[in-house]
This record gives structure tokens, sequence and C-alpha cells, in this order.
């Protein structure tokens, strides 16, 4: 028996949820967004890790780092904006002691941030042939010290060089996380797949600052923080589809998804894969449900491979 | 205890005192809770449009729970003072609320006798352990309530009916001691200077507190509060600094930290 959606397409029980990124098998498009995941573990209570494409880890830099001190986080519309700053185990511990504690299965994909582009590169080269560690996410959102402070992601030369150095010390599958603080996000793009990237990660959290009226001051101790949740989200789809429009590279999209709708429009707009972020905060079962929710549009459209979707977004008017 | 995520139904929803509510939650499967543990909550709607604003869920203190077959109906007391407990406040009887708990370290038992001290809403953070330490040796835990007004005042009759010691100070003096519940702790560890102190309430009374039981040689845990966005230790927002340098997580290290460990000058 067989049955049709409103399109006329077969509605079909099987739908092959399969995808590859940046030379990684996925058993679905669904991963998690590194600094909301932890190192995984901290999600078993609520979600078996098996059933999401993958998860990427917290920013790793070569020593441990502590954060910044409190506030750390506040409440905007739709949103929230954070400072946390570099903190994180480091990626020794994060080899010795993290990995092994998930279950076998898991596509962990790893996230390197560092200050100076050396120092990437020495991140990266520690967790290549590192056999748990399907590829890397190179954070480009990072301050750079010797271009006065801003994002490495945010001037294209000093971009080509951090990508340059890291694709040299590396032969894992490499994406390139991008800031959104730029002009013109197909720029950098583009700088990506000139230096050898496997992919993009798009976006970063958008540069924020939220303000205490009674007290006359900034509610983060950094002052600025990274805006993300729902209120990003159509400033990423934006991005994702700009970028899908100038460069052949894979895109793993991100920006506010909350649900299996949202994840698709990044699909549509030409994202690969997506990951969700400051979702799993309050439903840390969320991308289990988003997986769950792919299936079941994939199924009421007929479409048979969810790798079908990926930039199928008609803007030609009828 | 292993913490769940489910959507949780409102039995009821009622005022308590002058200035709070009492919301009564039904959940299956919830897993029990130790004195000092926490859950993360957010009104409805839930589902397949989950609220976007505001975003975050809301941290507070489970106040106790009475259990049957695989359900349990818990109880959480809280102050109208931000959107988020907006909503909590306009829930009615059916409403979904999403909720992760059990969360946190709580409240390490003590072996002997226990001052615990609370201020305004930190007051639903220690009636379960109130009701633990009286069970086990009626007497051994003295309760000292603290609010601004006795109207901003919550769970009196509860603890008056558990038996335990209680003593009251409002800074109106509208009831019980004017003036300070720090007053009344420093009086009874002059009494009684082998009893360990537990504080929870604003941080300025539980940092006086921990002042007052160092000068005594006494020990003290006090429960700390810090915006949040997830309870389970991953967005890394509710630091607290260290005297001993560093941060903890009020989520995962805590909320419940040993006094003399907390860097109190650093807490926002």
């Amino acid at each position: 028996m067989s049955a049709t959606n409103a399109r006329g397409g077969e509605i079909c029980a099987d739908v092959d949820l399969q995808v590859e990124l940046a030379g990684i098998p996925l058993r679905n498009p669904v991963l998690t967004a590194s600094g909301t995941f932890g190192y995984g573990t901290e999600f078993a209570p609520f979600l078996d890790l098996r059933r999401i494409g993958g998860f990427v880890a917290k920013s790793l830099t070569l020593e441990p780092r502590r954060g910044n001190p409190p506030p750390r986080i506040a409440e905007a519309p739709s949103g929230m904006l954070n400072a946390i700053s570099l903190e994180n185990v480091g990626v020794d511990a994060f080899v010795r002691e993290k990995l092994p504690a998930l279950p076998e299965g898991v596509v962990v994909i790893a996230s390197i941030f560092e200050t100076e582009i050396d120092r990437y590169a020495e991140v990266a080269k520690r967790l290549s042939g590192v056999s748990r560690v399907a590829g890397l996410e190179l954070n480009a959102s990072c301050p750079h010290v010797k271009s006065g402070g801003i994002e490495f992601g945010q001037n294209p030369a000093v971009l080509a060089t951090l990508v340059r150095a890291v694709r040299r010390a590396t032969t894992a599958p490499l994406l390139v996380k991008l800031s959104p603080n730029v002009t013109d996000i197909r720029e950098m793009a583009r700088v990506c797949e000139g230096e050898g990237a496997d992919g993009l990660s798009l976006i970063n959290s958008v540069q924020a600052l939220e303000v205490d009226v009674e007290r006359r001051r900034p509610v983060l101790s950094n002052v600025l923080g990274g805006l993300s949740g729902p209120a990003i989200r159509p400033i990423a789809l934006r991005m994702v589809w700009q970028a899908r429009s100038a460069v052949k590279l894979p895109i793993c999209g991100m920006g506010g998804i909350a649900s299996a709708e949202d994840a698709i429009k990044f699909l549509l707009c030409g994202a690969t894969a997506v990951q969700v972020g400051t979702q799993n905060y309050l439903e840390p079962s969320a991308a289990g449900a988003v997986v769950d929710g792919i299936r079941a549009y994939c199924a009421r459209h007929g479409v048979r491979r969810v790798a079908d979707l990926v930039g199928a977004l008609e803007t030609k008017r009828p | 205890m292993i913490p769940i995520r489910t959507l949780a139904e409102v039995v009821a929803l009622s005022a308590e005192g002058a200035s709070s509510y009492r919301l009564t939650l039904r959940i299956d499967g919830w897993p029990g809770f130790e004195p000092g543990q926490f859950a993360m909550l957010s009104p409805g709607p839930q589902g397949a449009a989950p609220r976007s604003d505001p975003l975050l869920p809301r941290p507070m203190a489970v106040y106790r729970e009475q259990r049957a077959k695989g359900a349990a109906e818990i109880e959480i007391l809280f102050k109208r003072h931000g959107r988020g407990t907006a909503l909590l406040a306009a829930c009615s009887p059916g409403d979904r609320v999403a909720v992760v708990g059990p969360l946190g370290r709580g409240f390490e038992l003590p072996a002997g006798r226990a001052l615990l001290v609370a201020g305004g809403t930190g007051i639903a953070s220690v009636y379960e352990l109130a009701a633990r330490l009286h069970a086990r040796a009626p007497g051994s835990a003295r309760v000292l309530l603290g609010a601004r007004s006795a109207g901003d005042l919550m769970g009196v009759a509860d603890f008056e009916t558990l038996g335990a010691p209680l003593e009251i100070a409002t800074e109106d003096g509208s009831l019980g001691t004017k003036g300070l519940v720090t007053a009344l702790l420093e009086v009874a560890l002059a009494r009684d200077a082998e009893a360990a102190v537990f504080a929870c309430g604003p941080t300025a009374m539980m940092r006086r507190c921990a002042e007052i039981a160092e000068a005594r040689g006494a020990a003290c845990s006090a429960s700390l509060e810090n915006p949040m966005a997830c309870g389970f230790g991953v967005c890394l927002g509710c630091a607290a600094p260290l005297r001993a340098g560093g941060f903890a997580l009020v989520c995962r290290d805590g909320p419940v930290f040993d006094a003399r460990a907390v860097a109190w000058e650093g807490l926002p």
C-alpha cells in the first residue's frame, strides 16, 4: 500500500538519512555544536549519542584554561549572550581522559581554538591520528592579539594564514567555523576553499552587548559576548545561503536550531549537515528530536535521501 | 540520582505568603532528590514549537516531594521577579512545564546538630534538609528563617508542622524578632558552638553566615545561586570564584559549597 502526499510524492517508510560532511560519513545530518555539548558524557542521562550524527566537543587549547569571572551569561530576546572565554581541559587531557569515556560508535569532531597561529597548528597536530577523532573544526572566532584583538576570521589575510598553517599540520578532515561578524561571508568562505579546508561551519555566535540600566553597567564581566539562540537563525540562514553560492565546500549550518523544521531550513539553504547548539541547554535531548523530525518530514514529503534536500531552496518565482 | 528531562503536569498553583507562589508538579519517572538539589523549569507551551522567549529555563530548589508508584509530585516555592517566574506564576492546573532534574550536589547531612539559616526564597532549599534531620533525631536541627517582612516568608506553616525548633526574624519586625536572621545565628551559635551551619539566601546573608561560623570554628555549608543556562555543567555560565583560585560551577560542583572555599567578594 502506498499513500501520496500533498505534492504527489510517494510517502516512503525508509528514509536514507546518511550524509558525508567534508569526508566524514555521518549516520544522519544532525550534530551538536561546540561549547554547547561539553565533552559529550554530560548528556548521557538525556540522549543516546549514537542516535545523532555526531558532536563537536568544547574547543580545545594547548594548555587547560580558566574562563572569565562571572557574570558569564545573559538572557536576550529569544537568545542568550555568553562570554565564557577559553575555559577547557586542554588538548592532552581531552585525548587521555575525555575521549575514552565516550561509547564506541559516537562520531567526535574536535574543535580547536588558540591565540596564536603556531599554537593552533600544534593543537591540530596533537589531534591528528587520534583514532576517535573523526575530524577537526577550526574555530576562527578567537581574538588575534597580533592583529590588535580582531578575530582571526575577520581579516581575510589572517584567516588565510591560519587555515594554511592548520592544513599543513593535519591530514584530518578540516572544517573551518567562520565568524559572522564580517562584511561579506563569501570572501571568507573563498579564502578557506583556497587554503585547502574540507568544509565550513557557520555561523559562530554574533558579537553583542547587553546592559543593566539600574547599575549602568554591562551585564557581562567581559562587556561583550556572543549572541546565540533562535534570535540569530535568520542571519545564519542568510550566511549559509550566501556561502553556498560562493564555494563548492560542504557546509555545516548552525544558529538557533531548536526543531527539525529549523534544521530543514538550513539543509534547504545549502547545508549538508547541521549543528544544534543553545537548544541543548534547555532541552538536552533536542538533537535526537531533530533527527526524528527530519525523518518524519522526509517520509511525509516523499524524500528518499535527506541529501536530496541540500540546497533545494527554490528562489525562482513560480 | 540520575536526572531526567520530561514534561511535568501542573497539579496546583497557589499563593504562598503575600508575595510568593507554591507550584505542585506531577512528574512521571521522577527519581527522587537529595536535600539542596534543584531542577531547571521551563513553562510551556512545549513540544512541536518550544518556547523561544524567554529562552532559558529557571533553576529552582526542589522544596519537597510526595512519591507514589512511578510518579511523584514535587513542590517548588518561588517569588515572581522576572519574565520566567511570571510565566510560572501564570500556570494553571493541566499546563505543562519542562523539567530537567534533580541536579547538583546538595547538602551533606551532618553527624551531629545543625543550624539551618535561610533568607527569602532560600527557605525553599532547606525544608527537606530540616525534615530529614528532624526525622533522624528530633530536635537536632534548629531552623532560623528570615525575610524583609512577614509576607515575604514562605513555608512557615510546613516548618511548624514539622516540629523542628523554629525561630523567625523579619527586618520590619512584623513577625518574630526584628532584624536580620544572621543575628539569630550569632546567638544560636554562641549557645551551641558544636552545631554545623547550613545557609541559603541572598549572597550578603550567606557571606555573613560564613563569617560568623568561621569566627566560632563551626562548619558552614552554603547553597549558592547564579544565573545558568543548562544546570548540568555544559554552558559554564554559573562560575563561582574560589578562595584557592579558579572557579567552580554552581550547577555541577554545587549548589552547596563549603563556605570557606568560596571567594565571596568575587560573586556578582
